[in-house]
């Protein structure tokens, strides 16, 4: 690998050219890394929805021809100047959001949402010279989130990485740079469950499902999962979820019905649907004098969070997450090592591989509903 | 006192008889306590907003007679069948929010809302037979929060009394049996600010200011206390408050002004008027990523909070608190003790001391809006 250091790599890239077009598997050009710059292989990837949500580009400004993706696993090419924390060799997983450990959020001990480096949709270019790495013909191509993984090389900022165990199996774990850490650390590091309580899971799909991951490995004794698509309750008994609720059942309100079936409210609740009816029904479906109530999942741009405040001064807490709460370099490691213990499983949210060429098959099966993750192979 | 064990105590009571018309010292008969019941001589009263809020029953189906009053500290003259963990002479502070000690709510670490116990403003009567324990020529009075201080003696479920160090004045720790312990407990045991960080206390009456008194006992570095009325600056600067905000001086929302101040916004808020919409800028002017915003002060039941999710996934946790989460007879006594230990300061927040012959003067400060708390002394 090293005899492309410092050199411009040619290699093949899903290029999204237009919002809502199949991929192009194209030979781009990708430049060496800059200043606090890393280039690496991706070896494997896997398409999460808020790739879907960009390239669909339906409310926002669109930036094309882009190099989507964010989930992924590789090994460290070369390194820029500065970089003194990675070597080639070394198995990474690229995140979306990032870590340079000098800000006051990085420098906090609860926030992972780093001045520098939070995530940034907008930006398609390196935050050093405000240039695109990849190019076709000269042309820029322009990244997304700072990671553009449906590349064979990528370049990323050093601060964006997290290294991991060696002996990691990297078609796993790849998953753990986003969706299933952000559901995950919802339930672990912000709703924080007992050992023996309840726990409502709102919104079945990987990261819901993530979410209730956390809940069955912190011991919650009921893991109750509420979504409107009643197909999905087969696959969650895999995850821990225990019982079931379809709001379309009911002709009340889904909190009243989750707090008849828990004597007055469950404990803890994730939201993970981003519909903020569902946020705010999560919310006051928590027990009243102790309930915690977290949300993760993104709505849209007008979308307003009411409840009548006496909910809050009964007791009940209402808190966010962004990625699981996990700083990515400091935290991810340590995830990944609760596969490698086999506390966390991750095999049972891998239900598709597709090889590279056939990426766009991802993206079929992904607005078809069908399946939790599909990985896709790079060789 | 145990002479009067099991017997009618006649004694002094200011009733009120309509709303929002001078109390009447009166002459009321006190029935002896009934099982889990305890009857106390009140030694201290004090005036809390709440008492003036029912007394003027603007909003709500008013209840009359009544004995108000739930800010105090008394003696205990009698206990009733079942009582075991309190005796007559023991020094205790009535709360109008009680322990059961077996509900899911008192078993919890987190919650002190007694499923039992828990407020009840419409309730007019004791638990045990429905009936009230006052009357006069035979005609009952209704109680109010289960404690009805505003009498010289009165009768509270046991579950409603904090059993505190006889030492301890009984004159000035009145004042922790509602609205200091409220506002110190919202920053104590719900902010949880750390040593030198930034708390910005909205509202600076009585409950805010122990909310500021709280976060000075905490070490906090900055103390930020918003209030429309700048009078009150002067008198906050005693009880830890730093800098001051006044949202009329401001044409933009004050939370943005709070954000400019501490460079992204505060670590910790607390929110004191029961304003909806202060309530909401309280809520967004704590910092992304790990702050935290307290809801203490109770609004009209039409309100609604409201804020774009945003401001939630941003890492702002928004926590809502009754009564500073104080279980009111496992926690009390400890903050009595910090009190005794010269940590937490009481005297500061007593402006006014009236006998119990003058207690309307207490509500016409209140109405005025002037001092902080009066407090009534039931002997002469």
């Amino acid at each position: 690998m090293s005899s492309t250091t410092g050199q411009v790599i040619r290699c093949k890239a899903a290029v999204a050219w237009e919002a809502g077009r199949p991929l192009v598997i194209e030979e781009v050009e990708v430049a060496p890394p800059q200043k606090m710059e890393v280039r690496l292989k991706i070896l494997f990837t896997s398409l999460c929805h808020t790739d879907l949500y960009f390239w669909e580009a339906k409310a926002q400004n669109s930036v094309f021809p882009r190099i989507l993706g964010h989930e992924a696993a590789g090994i460290v090419e070369s390194v820029g100047e500065g970089v003194t924390e990675l070597a080639p060799g070394d198995h990474v997983l690229p995140v979306f959001t990032g870590e340079c450990k000098q800000c006051a959020h990085c420098k906090s001990e609860e926030s992972n949402m780093c001045t520098l480096l939070r995530i940034n949709t907008e930006r398609g270019v390196m935050l050093n010279d405000e240039q695109s790495r990849f190019s076709i013909n000269g042309k820029p191509i322009y990244h997304f989130v700072g990671t553009s993984t449906f590349s064979e090389y990528t370049v990323v900022h050093v601060g964006c990485l997290a290294k991991i165990n060696p002996l990691a199996p990297l078609d796993k774990v790849c998953i753990l740079s986003c969706g299933i850490s952000t559901g995950l650390g919802a339930t672990l590091n912000v709703a924080k469950p007992t050992k023996g309580s309840s726990v409502a899971v709102f919104g079945l799909g990987a990261v819901g499902l993530a979410a209730a991951e956390g809940a069955r490995l912190a011991g919650a004794s009921r893991i109750i999962g509420v979504d409107l698509n009643s197909s999905r309750f087969e696959e969650a008994k895999k995850f821990g979820v225990s019982e079931f609720v379809n709001p379309k059942d009911y002709n009340k309100p889904v909190q009243e019905v989750i707090a008849e079936m828990t004597d007055g409210g469950v404990d803890r609740s994730v939201e993970c649907t981003g519909n903020i009816n569902a946020m705010i029904s999560a919310f006051e479906c928590v027990h009243d004098g102790w309930g915690v109530a977290v949300l993760v999942g993104v709505p849209h741009k007008d979308a307003v969070f009411k409840t009548h405040p006496m909910n809050v001064l009964n007791e009940r807490t209402l808190k966010g997450t962004f990625f699981g709460n996990y700083k990515p370099r400091s935290d991810l490691p340590s995830v990944v090592e609760m596969y490698m213990n086999k506390e966390l499983q991750l095999e049972k949210f891998i239900t598709h591989e597709v090889p590279f060429a056939e990426i766009n098959k991802a993206f079929d099966l992904m607005l078809k509903g069908e399946g939790l993750r599909c990985i896709i192979r790079m060789d | 006192m145990s002479n009067t064990a099991g017997l009618v105590i006649p004694c002094k009571a200011a009733v009120s008889w309509e709303a929002g018309k001078p109390l009447v010292i009166q002459q009321v008969e006190v029935a002896p306590p009934q099982a889990m019941e305890v009857r106390v001589k009140i030694k201290y009263t004090s005036l809390c907003h709440t008492d003036l809020y029912f007394w003027e029953a603007k909003g709500q189906t008013p209840l009359f007679p009544r004995i108000f009053g739930h800010e105090a500290a008394g003696i205990i003259e009698s206990v009733g069948e079942g009582v075991s963990d309190l005796q007559v002479g023991d020094h205790v502070l009535p709360v109008f929010t009680g322990e059961c000690g077996d509900c899911a709510h008192c078993k919890s670490q987190e919650s002190n809302m007694c499923d039992l116990l828990r407020i009840n403003t419409d309730r007019g009567v004791m638990l045990s037979d429905g009936k009230s324990r006052f009357s006069i020529n035979g005609n009952p009075i209704n109680h109010f929060l289960g404690t009805s201080t505003f009498s010289e003696y009165t009768v509270v479920h046991s579950g409603c009394l904090a059993k505190v160090n006889p030492l301890a004045p009984l004159d000035k720790i009145c004042i922790l049996s509602c609205g200091v312990s409220t506002g110190l407990g919202a920053t104590l045991n719900v902010a949880k600010p750390k040593k030198g960080s930034s708390v910005a206390i909205f509202g600076l009456g009585a409950v805010g200011l122990a909310a500021a008194e709280g976060a000075r006992i905490a070490g906090a570095s900055r103390i930020i206390g918003i209030d429309l009325s700048p009078k009150r600056f002067d008198e906050a600067k005693k009880f830890g408050v730093t800098e001051f905000v006044n949202p009329k001086e401001h044409d933009r929302p004050v939370q943005q002004v709070i954000a400019e101040m501490t460079n992204g916004g505060v670590d910790r808020s607390v929110e004191c008027t029961g304003n909806v919409n202060v309530m909401v800028s309280a809520f967004e002017c704590v910092h992304d990523g790990w702050g935290v915003a307290v809801l203490v002060g109770v609004p009209n039941k039409d309100a609604v909070f409201m804020t774009k999710p945003i401001n939630l996934l941003n890492e702002r946790t928004l926590k809502g608190t009754f009564f500073g989460n104080y279980k009111p007879r496992t926690d009390l006594p400890s903050v009595v003790d910090m009190y005794m230990n010269k940590k937490l300061e009481l005297d500061k927040f007593i402006t006014h001391r009236l006998s119990f012959s003058e207690i309307n003067k207490a509500f016409e400060y209140m109405v005025k809006g002037e001092g902080l708390r009066c407090i009534i002394s039931m002997e002469d």
